[in-house]
């Protein structure tokens, strides 16, 4: 037992670093919308691993990687329009899941293949995904370094870089690759549906503490981890559900960071108001 | 008209219509711009202006027509390349007071689609974003994060990061919006001898023809999307 909970806090610290980090660049970039979709392709590609006997985690990655290239390439081909594209795919790849789940033998949703997708497990995190967790956090600190000032650049003004010649389209794709991929091994912790509260909270949480960029990438995978970390223990010693509890951290951690914002802003004009 | 050699830009009967829109926000332009030209697109709001500039990058398709830069057809996926040797100054330059990023780091940005995996900014590159920082008077500001600035400052900023890249064509929208007297004429002044001396070209939108239209070759009018008047074959 004590083996699997420390696969789970290893996995839960990686994921929600993971989760933190691609959520504040999708942010940045302005493709949260395509990100969400992708993340529901995530969802869809398990839900169908589920009923045709594959490996969730791996089925989940080869139609978020898909996903990811359908909504790179209307990226390049379409000026507007993107957003609308962008929710059809994640409608579709909802109704999929969900029809999945339906046609699937288990009529129960907490049945325990089921659960981990839906809500998450505890008991998910296996050495392989653990490995292969470690192996995606390499690719994609090499990638953030070995493109730095690429990135920087649209991170500073996406229209702007893409005038001077930076192939913009190909690095919306990586991003989307990454988060397509960080989502589909996270969601064995936290659920397919909660996994949006470590990709999006923590990066909210980041925006409220600081106005400097790479404070809120610090802060956004440092608050990911802990975050999921916490989750992951108050679920084991509370006995709740793990995708469920992680959830409840990330938004309580949001909503602290939101009343410091307040309070310090709340301050700071009192202090002017005297001067 | 058949391209020539030099042609910077050359846009063919190029119409463009902005997504969801019933109506082109461009019609049949015919524009050729070639090296050492300083050109001025002047016009009221929404006369199609910024649309002609973003059709020339490429940033828009022409739905009818062809466009060209450095003789690269704009549709194609070569157009990345001609795009470097090509500076722009949009519009929409402004960056809210948290945005951290130094000026420094943001003239440096401009270097970023030359670079190759893990490169940095060379000596020289560093220098020369120094000697332009000091021609357009922001070399005190270098370390200051750009939300902190002013708009006039943020526009010398953009306008320093155009030239920083070396150029051979600039596209400049609305550089004098923010810019004081003062300012507005040390520009213009600057981007003129920068297209005389690197024989680059320069297509600067403005409707405030005044700081720039004594170093303008061409002065082209355009209004309701159309071209109205002013020699096209620059």
């Amino acid at each position: 037992m004590l083996e699997i909970l420390a696969l789970a806090l290893l996995a839960a610290v990686l994921s929600g670093n993971l989760c933190g980090a691609v959520g504040f660049y999708v942010q940045r970039l302005k493709i949260t919308t395509l990100s969400f979709s992708v993340a529901h392709a995530a969802l869809a590609g398990a839900s169908l691993g589920l009923i045709l006997n594959f490996d969730p985690v791996y089925s989940a990655i080869v139609f978020a990687i898909s996903s990811a290239l359908i909504l790179g390439v209307i990226f390049t081909k379409m000026q507007y329009g993107r957003e609308l594209v962008s929710m059809a795919i994640f409608s579709a790849s909802s109704a999929i899941a969900l029809f999945a789940i339906y046609m699937s033998n288990v009529r129960v949703l907490a049945t325990a293949s089921i659960a981990v997708v839906l809500w998450g497990s505890l008991l998910a995190v296996t050495v392989q995904k653990l490995i292969i967790l470690v192996l995606v956090l390499i690719l994609f600190v090499l990638y953030i370094l070995a493109y730095r000032m690429h990135i920087d650049s649209m991170l500073y003004d996406v229209k702007l870089a893409e005038a001077e010649g930076l192939n913009v389209q190909a690095h919306m794709l990586a991003m989307l690759f990454f988060a397509g991929v960080i989502i589909s091994l996270s969601f064995r912790l936290t659920g397919g549906f909660l996994v949006f509260a470590l990709l999006y909270n923590p990066v909210a949480a980041a925006l409220q503490l600081t106005r400097k960029a790479y404070m809120q990438l610090f802060l956004s995978s440092t608050l990911g981890a802990v975050s999921a970390l916490t989750g992951l223990v108050v679920s084991y010693a509370l006995d709740w559900p793990v995708g469920a509890t992680i959830a409840i951290v990330s938004s309580t951690i949001l909503l602290l960071a939101y009343l410091f914002k307040t309070a310090t802003e709340m301050a700071r004009k009192r202090k002017l108001r005297n001067v | 008209m058949p391209p020539l050699e030099n042609d910077i830009v050359n846009l063919e009967g190029v119409w463009v219509a902005y997504s969801g829109s019933d109506r082109p926000a461009m019609r049949n332009i015919n524009l050729r711009v070639s090296a050492g030209k300083l050109t001025l697109i002047t016009g009221p709001n929404g006369a199609g202006k910024t649309t002609l500039l973003e059709t020339c990058l490429g940033l828009l398709k022409p739905y009818r027509g062809r466009a060209y830069l450095f003789g690269v057809d704009t549709r194609s996926w070569r157009i990345r390349e001609a795009r470097k040797m090509c500076s722009f100054v949009p519009q929409d330059f402004i960056k809210p007071p948290f945005e951290a990023y130094t000026v420094r780091r943001i003239i440096q940005l401009g270097f970023a689609p030359y670079k190759s995996i893990f490169e940095s900014l060379t000596e020289k590159e560093n220098e020369r974003i120094q000697w332009v920082s000091e021609l357009l008077g922001i070399e005190d500001l270098l370390d200051r994060p750009i939300g902190t600035l002013s708009g006039g400052q943020q526009q010398r900023v953009v306008i320093a990061r155009a030239l920083s890249r070396k150029p051979r064509a600039l596209f400049l929208d609305e550089p004098f919006s923010s810019l004081d007297r003062e300012g507005r004429k040390l520009v213009s002044k600057v981007v003129s001898e920068y297209v005389r001396k690197k024989d680059a070209a320069a297509i600067i939108v403005s409707h405030d023809v005044n700081p720039i239209i004594k170093y303008a070759d061409t002065i082209v009018r355009m209004d309701n999307g159309k071209i109205i008047s002013g020699d096209c074959y620059a």
